[in-house]
C-alpha cells in the first residue's frame, strides 16, 4: 500500500515538475473530451430537435366524394390502427368549407351552390421514435384503404430530415471514436516526452532494483492526473455549453424545447478518460523501456 | 556469492572481458585495479545483469546468468548495492529523497523510511544535509550519498565502480573507509579503481584487470 501511494505521490510530482507539458496536454485533452461530451450531449437531445420537426409534419388524407361524415369517422379509426400513426382528426364537410373560408376568405358553398369539399382527416406520426419514420409505408397503408381518394404529404421534407438524424446517429461514433484516438495520442506524446526526459532517473531506478512496472506507474499516474484535470475542466465548459445553448433557444427561437445535461456524460468521459490515459501512459513508458 | 565460469564479452568497440573464471564468497572485501579499458566497469556490469556474456556464466547470489529471466532481474538487483562514478544522483530531488528510493522500491512500510535514511546518512556523515539538493553538495558528499543510497537497502553485496575517480585524495581515503567500516557488517564488496596507491596495503586481495584478462588473483 506504502508502495502505491508512493508511485500515486510520484505521479504527482511529476506532473508538477512538468507543468507547462502538463498543461498543454490537459488542454488538448480538454478539448478532445469537450467536443466528444457536446457530441454525447447533442447526440442524447437531437431527439427534441427531431420531435419538434415532427410536429411540423403534415399528412392530409382526402376521402372520396361519396364517403359521409359518419363513415369518415370509420375510416379515421382504421387510419390510427396503422403503425406510426399517433392520431388523426376527422374533418367533416362543414370543417372543411370553414377551413376554405379561413384560407380564402370565400364561402365556396355560396359561389357553386353545393360543397365540393370532401371529408378528409389530418394524421399525426409518432414523434418519440428515435428510429427514422417510415413515411412511404405508412403513406401505402393509408392509400390501401379504399375510401381513400387523395395523400398530400412533404415527403422530401420529412425523408430529409429523418435521413439527416439517421446519418448523424450513424456518424457519431465514428466521430467520437476519432477523438478519442487524439486524446489517446495526445496522452501518449505527453507521457512519451515526460518518460524522454527522464531517461536518467529512469536508468538509475533499474540499476538500484525497480521493477519495470514500478518505473512505469508514475508515468501512467501522470496521464491519468492530466486526464481528470482536462476532465474537471470539460465539467463546467460542457454545463456552460447546455445552459447557453437553451438561453438561445428560449430567447431566439420559438422550438420550446429544452437541452439537458445527463450526469453519465461525465461518469462516461471520466471512464474514457481513465482507459485513455492508462493505456497511453502504460504504452508510452514501455515504448522507451523496450 | 559471485562466481564467474569462463566468461567473455566484447563491446562492440572491442573492449570487454575475455575467458574471466573468478570467485566471490560471502564476506569478501576485493579490490578490482587495472587502467581504463581494462573491464573493470564491464565486470561490475555482468555482476548486476546489466550485460550478458557471450560465453560461459555469471552465478550472483543464486541467479545464473545463463538462464535468469528479465523480470526477475530486478529481484536479483535488490540483493546487490552499486556505486558510481558519476554517483547517478537524481538531482530534482534531495539527499532525503535519493537515499529512500531503494525502499520506495523494495516496498518498504513509509514509517519505516525517515529512521532508515537518518541511519545510513548518519554512517556516512550526511545526518545534517538531507534537505539539500545534489548540486549543493561537494563531489566526495555526492558519493557519500551514492554510497548511502546503494547501502541503505543492506545489500548482501556492495559494488563500487571508480568511486573515488572524481574524488580528491582525503575524501577517497574517507570512502575507503566507509567500505571497509560497511564490510564489518558482512557485505561482500567489489571496489574497481585505477588508483593503485588509495588500495595497497590494507590487507586485502587484488584482482587485476588488463585487456579484459585477469592477473593476479
Amino acid at each position: 500500500m506504502d508502495k502505491f501511494l508512493y508511485l500515486i505521490s510520484e505521479g504527482l510530482k511529476n506532473v508538477w515538475r512538468h507543468k507547462v507539458t502538463a498543461f498543454t496536454a490537459a488542454f488538448s485533452l480538454f478539448l478532445s473530451l469537450f467536443f466528444v461530451g457536446i457530441l454525447t450531449v447533442a447526440g442524447s437531445n437531437t431527439h427534441k430537435i427531431l420531435e419538434y420537426l415532427r410536429t411540423k409534419y403534415k399528412i392530409e388524407v382526402f376521402f372520396k366524394q361519396n364517403v359521409s361524415n359518419e363513415e369518415g369517422v370509420g375510416i379515421v379509426h382504421n387510419i390510427k390502427k396503422i403503425d406510426g400513426i399517433r392520431n388523426a382528426t376527422l374533418i367533416e364537410k362543414e370543417d372543411a368549407v370553414r377551413i376554405f373560408k379561413d384560407q380564402y376568405g370565400e364561402d365556396i358553398v355560396e359561389i357553386l351552390g353545393y360543397n365540393p369539399l370532401p371529408v378528409s382527416a389530418v394524421v399525426n406520426l409518432i414523434r418519440v421514435n428515435r428510429d427514422p419514420i417510415e413515411v412511404d409505408r405508412i403513406i401505402k397503408d393509408i392509400r390501401k384503404l379504399s375510401q381513400v381518394d387523395e395523400v398530400r404529404y412533404q415527403g422530401n421534407l420529412i425523408k430529409k430530415i429523418e435521413r439527416t438524424y439517421q446519418q448523424l446517429n450513424i456518424r457519431f461514433p465514428y466521430v467520437a471514436a476519432i477523438l478519442i484516438l487524439i486524446a489517446v495520442l495526445v496522452i501518449y506524446n505527453t507521457v512519451k516526452l515526460s518518460v524522454y526526459s527522464r531517461k536518467d532517473l529512469i536508468a538509475t531506478l533499474q540499476l538500484i532494483g525497480a521493477s519495470n512496472l514500478f518505473v512505469k506507474m508514475p508515468f501512467i499516474f501522470e496521464g491519468m492526473f492530466i486526464g481528470l484535470f482536462a476532465v474537471i475542466l470539460v465539467l463546467p465548459a460542457m454545463i456552460g455549453t447546455v445552459e447557453g445553448a437553451n438561453y438561445f433557444i428560449d430567447n431566439f427561437t420559438s422550438w420550446g424545447i429544452k437541452f439537458t445535461f445527463d450526469i453519465n456524460t461525465i461518469i462516461w468521459l471520466f471512464a474514457i478518460v481513465i482507459v485513455v490515459t492508462f493505456i497511453g501512459g502504460y504504452r508510452a513508458a514501455s515504448s522507451f523501456l523496450k | 556469492m559471485i562466481e564467474f565460469k569462463k566468461v567473455s564479452y566484447t563491446h562492440k568497440k572491442g573492449s570487454g572481458v575475455n575467458n574471466l573464471s573468478l570467485i566471490l564468497n560471502d564476506g569478501d572485501f576485493s579490490f578490482l585495479i587495472g587502467p581504463t579499458g581494462s573491464g573493470k566497469t564491464t565486470l561490475m556490469r555482468l555482476i548486476y545483469f546489466d550485460l550478458f556474456p557471450e560465453s560461459g556464466n555469471i552465478i550472483v547470489n543464486g541467479f545464473n546468468s545463463n538462464n535468469i529471466k528479465k523480470s526477475k532481474i530486478p529481484k536479483a538487483r535488490s540483493s546487490i548495492g552499486m556505486v558510481f562514478q558519476d554517483y547517478k544522483l537524481l538531482f530534482d530531488r534531495n539527499l532525503f529523497e535519493n537515499i529512500a528510493l531503494p525502499l520506495h522500491v523494495l516496498g518498504f512500510p513509509g514509517r519505516e523510511i525517515p529512521e532508515r535514511v537518518d541511519e545510513a546518512l548518519e554512517l556516512v556523515g550526511l545526518h545534517d544535509k538531507k534537505h539539500h539538493l545534489p548540486k549543493e553538495l561537494s563531489g566526495g558528499e555526492q558519493q557519500r550519498a551514492c554510497l548511502a543510497r546503494a547501502i541503505i537497502k543492506e545489500p548482501d553485496i556492495l559494488l563500487a565502480d571508480e568511486p573515488t575517480g572524481n574524488l580528491d585524495p582525503v575524501a577517497s581515503f574517507e570512502l575507503v573507509r566507509l567500505l571497509e567500516t560497511i564490510h564489518e557488517t558482512g557485505t561482500t564488496i567489489l571496489m574497481a579503481s585505477h588508483n593503485y596507491n588509495l588500495i595497497k596495503g590494507r590487507g586485502r586481495p587484488i584482482l587485476e584487470l588488463k585487456e579484459g584478462i585477469l592477473r593476479g588473483h
